[in-house]
């Protein structure tokens, strides 16, 4: 592409203004010191971290290298490309839907079109096990993590209110937070003060002043579709171009098929399909952050005489305790327009029911987050999950301005029965499609129908009508989560896999629990923390 | 049948704006009002079983947007594009639309004698009633068609692609692509210029 003025250029190659597309002259054919497998929230820190410090980085991803201005629209049905929409099979009781809902795909992986609300976990989360009796410790605790989430806040300027009410953190935040906020957001806040909860502005890693040669957030809305401005941080903007400045190549379209060991039984390098093609890149360190679903598959997929179960699996964990996040969507109604298509979608949120208050029946919490939404996704899920079609449909969307929506994040506890595994269906790589099974416990049923009741008392509160609720899930986790016993994990606490010394398994696939908020800062720090190990035991 | 009020927006168009849009998003959607070209995966009676189909899950029978429905549908049915997910007791998407409306048309003709096109607009609503609920009157082909996942799909689809559909934006007040613009008046009671402004009664 020539003469691209664009804040980013297509510069994955290292040939100014030329897209590279001969993988034959690529920059590290001859061997990498660090192959990082996804260019996603992980990956585009690990890359930046990694090549920063004097590493030579490559990194593999399957989907494209994105051109916000040509790539992005300001279009629902446009923006499904946005996501992973390869085939997977997926069952249980509460199968999980895949698609847009929660997996990127392409440079920026799902920081390309997620809603930007910045969480820490709190130190609670760390220790469920030992604290309720439920789920997991993880093996490191909230202070390992801190320093990291400092850093990510301070390197990308996210935007958050002054004082933080919740968990271990109370702010400020490095930018000021957002204002004006959303009317649907203000409902929230009016029925969060009638009922003495406490909300925020919500923590976001999007600009509410310019930063960075980076513009504020213009409120369109389209966050979730990605965001033409560049006011919404992605690692396809920020980290991953700042990686490449330090040498690293990044190859795009490039889908990764293996890993593959040396005799010794430690990784040489990945095979990965591009155009058709195979190709084979080696490296020191193979890193793979391919996601929750799209890791535990590569590496099961990667069988050979001294591991017939998959890589890193000698615990039979790889798949297992896959995790997500309850997301039910609760409306109301009210006499006046709210406009739920306004303004960054989640502007406001409360964490009052974080933490575990036994009295409540179940253990753990969840985030509220007031929700904004558009037609498309409104429409869908109306018919697809919540059944309603026909006339009712229509005059539900008839009066979508009048609409008010809450969304609970709420904590999933980890089940062995949860899972990604292989099935028997090939995709076009001949790599077997994954196959997920996924349902509810009766903890996390506890919650939701908490979480339902207090969001409509909520937009009660704040004049409105409760009006309906559309079952949702959000946020994938786990499937090689973390911890201390190599028969009861896949990595330990720096995400290096207990088996092979020389690959690491870095992404939301490590987390050991779900936590009750988005999930995306604790993934960065974890990835930061990673990035360090490596760097110290060089 | 579709005589309820369809607008609380009287002579809001979002088109209007177009010239404030990126060229990039106004040609997407400018493509969405025809014309549509001949569908490449669909046959000509799927086609009409679909519109019919459509007609009842969006609740209008406008034949402009009934065209666009299909065309969304069939390209979504040519594309090399995975489906996201599928049960691993259904067949994949082009099977499961193909062979399922055949199962409807065998279902209408074991029922009511005649094919699913031809039955009238309460009879063949009661059919994709019965869908949903995994219902359908009872034909061997619903041995390989799990009913519920095929009125997910379809409304999927359809659905979809209604809402995406400029008239109908313009109709429930949503004032669609918004870039390089933005919204400068977000709280409650406050509107920009352009954005849709309720005129009912
Ligand atoms: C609509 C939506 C809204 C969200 N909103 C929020 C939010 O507000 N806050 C929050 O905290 N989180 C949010 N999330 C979740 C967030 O996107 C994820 O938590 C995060 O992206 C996970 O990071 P990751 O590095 O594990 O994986 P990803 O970011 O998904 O990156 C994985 C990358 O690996 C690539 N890949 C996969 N397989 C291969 C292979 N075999 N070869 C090469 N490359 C491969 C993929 O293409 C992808 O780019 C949202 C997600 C979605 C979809
Ligand atoms: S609301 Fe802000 S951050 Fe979101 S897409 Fe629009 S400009 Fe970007």
């Amino acid at each position: 592409m020539k003469n691209n003025n664009d804040y980013v250029t297509h510069n994955h190659d290292h040939y100014k203004d030329h897209r590279q597309r001969d993988l034959a002259n690529r920059k590290y054919k001859d061997g990498a010191d660090i192959c990082i497998v996804g260019a996603g929230a992980a990956g585009g820190v690990l890359a930046y971290e990694l090549s920063k410090a004097g590493f030579s980085v490559v990194v593999i991803e399957a989907g494209p290298f994105w051109n916000p201005q040509t790539d992005f629209a300001s279009d629902e049905l446009a923006a499904q490309s946005l996501a992973w929409q390869d085939t997977r099979l997926s069952t249980g009781k509460d199968a999980l839907t895949f698609g847009h809902n929660n997996s990127g795909r392409g440079v920026g992986g799902g920081t390309v079109h997620f809603t930007g609300v910045f969480l820490r976990f709190h130190e609670s989360d760390f220790k469920t096990k030992t604290i309720d009796g439920v789920g997991e410790d993880w093996p490191i605790e909230y202070q390992d993590l801190a320093p990291y989430y400092d850093k990510i806040e301070r390197d990308i300027a996210v935007s958050g209110p002054k004082e933080f009410p919740w968990g271990s953190f109370h702010g400020p935040y490095p930018y000021p937070e957002r204002n004006p906020i959303s009317a649907n957001s203000q409902v929230f806040r009016k029925g969060c003060d009638r009922l003495g909860i406490k909300s925020v502005v919500a923590p976001l890693a999007i600009l509410s002043a310019p930063f960075d040669g980076r513009p504020p957030c213009i409120s369109r809305g389209f966050c979730n579709q990605g965001c033409m401005p560049n006011s919404k941080f992605s690692t396809l903007i920020h980290h991953i171009p700042k990686a490449i400045g330090y040498g690293a190549e990044v190859l795009s379209d490039c889908m990764v098929t293996r890993i593959e060991l040396d005799d010794q039984g430690k990784a040489k390098g990945v095979t990965f399909n591009h155009d058709g093609k195979e190709h084979f890149q080696k490296a020191k360190l193979v890193i793979v952050s391919a996601f929750a679903v799209e890791t535990p598959r590569l590496l099961l997929n990667s069988t050979c005489s001294k591991f017939p179960q998959g890589l890193a699996n000698s615990s039979g964990l790889v798949g297992r305790y896959l995790l997500t996040h309850t997301g039910h969507d609760i409306y109301a109604k009210f006499d006046d327009e709210v406009r739920l298509y306004k303004g960054t979608p989640v502007m406001a949120l409360s964490q009052d029911f974080y933490e575990t208050d036994r009295s409540r029946g179940f253990a753990r919490g969840y985030t509220m987050n007031a929700h904004g939404g558009r037609p498309v996704s409104l429409a869908k899920n109306l018919a697809v999950s919540a059944g309603i079609w026909g006339s009712d449909l229509y005059e539900i969307m008839r009066d979508y301005n009048f609409y008010a929506r809450i969304t609970i994040v709420g904590e999933v506890l980890p089940d062995y029965n949860n899972f990604v595994t292989l099935s028997e269906e090939k995709d076009e790589y001949g790599i077997p499609r994954a196959l997920a099974s996924f349902s509810y416990g009766d903890n996390d049923n506890k919650m939701i129908a908490h979480g339902v009741a207090k969001a409509n008392e909520i937009l009660e509160a704040a004049d409105g009508k409760a009006a309906f609720v559309i079952p949702d899930s959000a946020h994938l986790m786990g499937g090689c989560r973390m911890g201390r016993d190599p028969a009861a994990s896949v990595v330990d606490e720096f995400c290096r896999s207990h088996d092979i010394s020389n690959l690491y398994i870095c992404d939301a696939s490590a987390f050991v629990t779900s936590g009750g908020g988005n999930p995306t800062e604790t993934v960065m720090a974890i990835a930061a923390r990673t990035a360090q190990h490596i760097i110290n035991s060089r | 049948m579709y005589e309820k009020q369809r607008t609380r927006y009287k002579g809001f168009n979002v088109l209007d704006e177009k010239k404030e849009w990126d060229q990039h998003t106004e040609e997407i959607v400018l493509k969405r009002l025809g014309p549509f070209a001949a569908p490449k995966f669909l046959l000509p009676e799927e086609k009409e079983m679909l519109k019919a189909i459509a007609s009842h899950l969006i609740y209008d029978d406008r034949k402009e947007i009934l065209e666009f429905v299909i065309n969304h549908t069939d390209e979504s049915l040519t594309s090399p594009v995975g489906e996201g997910e599928r049960k691993p007791d259904a067949p994949p998407l082009k099977d499961l639309i193909r062979w399922g409306l055949k199962a409807l048309d065998n279902a209408a003709r074991g029922q009511f004698d005649c094919s699913f096109v031809e039955l009238n607009a309460g009879q063949q609503f009661e059919m994709v009633a019965a869908l949903q609920k995994a219902k359908a009157y009872l034909v061997p082909d619903w041995q390989q068609i799990p009913q519920k996942e095929l009125f997910k799909k379809l409304a999927s689809l359809i659905v979809s692609a209604y809402y995406a559909h400029p008239t109908i934006w313009s109709e429930i007040g949503y004032a669609g692509p918004a870039y390089p613009r933005g919204y400068v008046r977000l709280e409650f009671g406050l509107t920009d210029p352009w954005e849709a402004e309720r005129n009912e009664e």
